[in-house]
């Protein structure tokens, strides 16, 4: 029986290949072929196609599959809910009502000045709607101090419904064109965004998974109930309080950059624990990995079907499409 | 004999009336102590004060000589192993794994363990007789099986005191000889353990004194044969009891007396 910290190893050990390949592929694939030497040599169109387009987007997916999966694992511990997904705490509600107001308020002083700041006002929006979601359910979903999972989990599900309610009035008196562009956001989509900021993103975004990963022992204990991980010297509150704010930062910056990506951080976790086995010390960085290997595949797929269609990809939509049937595959797999 | 644990007139309320009402209690080094009572006697309760679980209304628990509050969460979790009546059934850890969960109070920073932890896991597995079962997830082993596993667990942890809440109740009775067999062996080594039972034979047999309590109170305490008579359970449990004494040890034997008239 080999330790945790070797189990770990190994498994790293299989899945960084395997991202080095989906970012092969990833930057290989796109209408048009590319030659890696002209781009290298900076001649054009190669170098902007290949640096300015495809490799920001590979990074981005990488950077975002890679977080929903690490929040997908931590929420999913957090509730001991196997269906938690990333956006479960209301966040994916915040964020839709943010959006859905930033569009009906376009063309407004409010909006010019969002745009200001280099992200869209969209992008904006998203995140504070997500943020003000995830504060409000912390602060409704707590009893006698703490965060009740279940109750949280409960005032979560009942925000996503309010919000989408809200959305769809707000719709009703939409613009169809306006409609359209909050329907993409919501469905997901990968943008072509400037190196720094992705750079910013990725030290945003590893923090909280840094604050996971160290938590993952924790996280393993809080399996065995309350008082069980409270009777092994773990401080549940504050797991719980740690976890949630690492989980819901990494799902904000997520969706500043994608909107909602879904599928990704529910299915990732559940595929890697399909090998891993249920250890968070593993199941975090392997699920960290595996999530950043699917977005990339996911996103390069995306590009070549609807493209040739002469369409925007909706990654979030083709991320189900891919993952659903490959989660089926390894699930009978086993037994 | 070191004092493992001391609890100073302990009171604790969820709400009206206390569950816990003024109880005090030492369990030292070599000694299993055994809490019998009804049904909402405040035993479970009295047996989450005494690992900090809960913390007093009023009173103070002492974990070998210090004061519980003045412990870390960890330091606690190394000075008192507790084991709950109920164990999650739908764990995908393996039987190891959970064992293993017992060395976390002992573990560094990334929680991770060395050879000798998972020798003393494996050790406890076998002591619980579930060594076999060791790379079995715990969901899919059986109820008895899987409370011999948190079993392991709980002496895996190396804690000088035990508090066990109905550690039995899903155990066949070979096992439950085992439990008793492996928790006198540690009382031989100085461990201590607090046992909270319903089976009152049990009880009379595995521990060296009892605290029979009824309502937050305690209501006797003392040996066996002070504890286990039959005007004392009779009016704590509320029904008509009869106490015999085994020919052969001179053990007290608990039989209720079921009116078949009515």
């Amino acid at each position: 029986m080999k330790s945790a910290a070797a189990r770990a190893g190994l498994a790293i050990a299989a899945l960084v290949p395997l991202v080095a390949l989906a970012l092969a592929v990833g930057l290989a694939s796109g209408p048009g072929s590319i030659s890696l030497a002209a781009a290298l040599r900076g001649q054009e169109p190669d170098a902007t196609v290949l640096f300015r387009l495809r490799l920001p987007r590979v990074l981005l997916a990488a950077e975002v599959g890679a977080a929903l999966s690490v929040a997908g694992v931590a929420l999913q511990a957090l509730l001991r809910n196997p269906l938690a997904d990333p956006f479960v705490f209301g966040l994916s509600g915040g964020a839709a009502i943010g959006t859905a107001l930033v569009a009906v308020f376009s063309g407004s002083a409010l909006a010019a000045a969002a745009s200001f700041t280099g992200l869209l006002p969209a992008q904006l929006a998203a995140v504070a709607g997500a943020l003000v979601a995830a504060l409000l359910v912390f602060a409704l979903g707590r009893a006698r101090g703490q965060l009740v999972p279940e109750r949280a989990l409960l005032v979560g599900v009942v925000f996503n419904s309010f919000a989408s309610a809200l959305v769809l009035s707000m719709e009703a008196v939409l613009k169809p064109e306006q409609t359209q562009a909050v329907l993409l956001w919501l469905s997901g989509t990968l943008g072509y965004e400037a190196l720094p900021l992705l750079a910013g993103a990725a030290v945003a975004l590893l923090v909280p998974a840094l604050v996971l990963t160290a938590l993952a022992g924790r996280l393993n204990l809080l399996a065995l109930g309350d008082e069980g991980a409270a009777a092994l010297g773990v401080d549940v509150p504050r797991t719980r309080l740690l976890a949630f704010f690492a989980a819901s930062a990494a799902v904000g910056v997520s969706v500043a950059f994608t909107g909602l990506v879904g599928f990704v951080g529910l299915v990732v976790p559940h595929a890697v624990r399909l090998v891993t086995g249920p250890d968070h010390r593993i199941v975090l960085p392997a699920s960290a990995l595996g999530g950043a290997a699917f977005l990339v595949l996911a996103d390069a797929l995306a590009r070549l079907l609807f493209r040739s269609l002469g369409a925007e990809p909706p990654v979030g939509a083709v991320t189900a499409l891919l993952g659903a049937p490959l989660f089926i595959v390894l699930l009978r797999g086993r037994r | 004999m070191t004092q493992l644990l001391e609890g100073r007139d302990l009171r604790y309320r969820y709400d009206a009336p206390e569950a816990v009402a003024g109880v005090s209690l030492q369990v030292s080094g070599g000694e299993v102590l055994g809490i019998i009572g009804p049904n909402a006697a405040g035993k479970s309760t009295l047996a989450r004060l005494c690992c900090g679980l809960l913390a007093p209304d009023a009173g103070e628990v002492l974990l070998q000589g210090e004061t519980m509050q003045r412990l870390s969460r960890r330091e606690r979790a190394r000075r008192v192993a507790f084991l709950p009546q109920q164990q999650p059934a739908d764990l995908a850890f393996t039987a190891r794994e959970v064992a293993l969960m017992g060395r976390a109070p002992h573990l560094g920073l990334w929680f991770l363990e060395g050879p000798r932890d998972r020798e003393l896991a494996e050790r406890a597995l076998a002591e619980t007789d579930v060594l076999a079962l060791a790379d079995r997830p715990v969901a899919q082993l059986s109820g008895g099986e899987r409370q011999r596993v948190f079993l392991a667990r709980a002496f895996a942890q190396e804690a000088a005191l035990l508090v066990l809440d109905e550690p039995t109740a899903s155990l066949d009775l070979a096992h439950q000889v085992l439990l008793v067999n492996a928790l006198r062996r540690r009382a031989r080594k100085g461990g201590g353990a607090l046992l909270v039972l319903h089976d009152l034979a049990l009880a009379g047999v595995a521990c060296d004194r009892l605290l029979l309590m009824l309502q937050g109170r305690v209501l006797a305490e003392g040996a066996a044969a002070e504890v286990l008579r039959a005007d004392l359970l009779s009016r704590a449990y509320g029904t008509q009891v009869e106490v015999v004494f085994d020919p052969a040890t001179g053990q007290p034997l608990v039989a209720p007396r079921v009116d078949h008239s009515r």
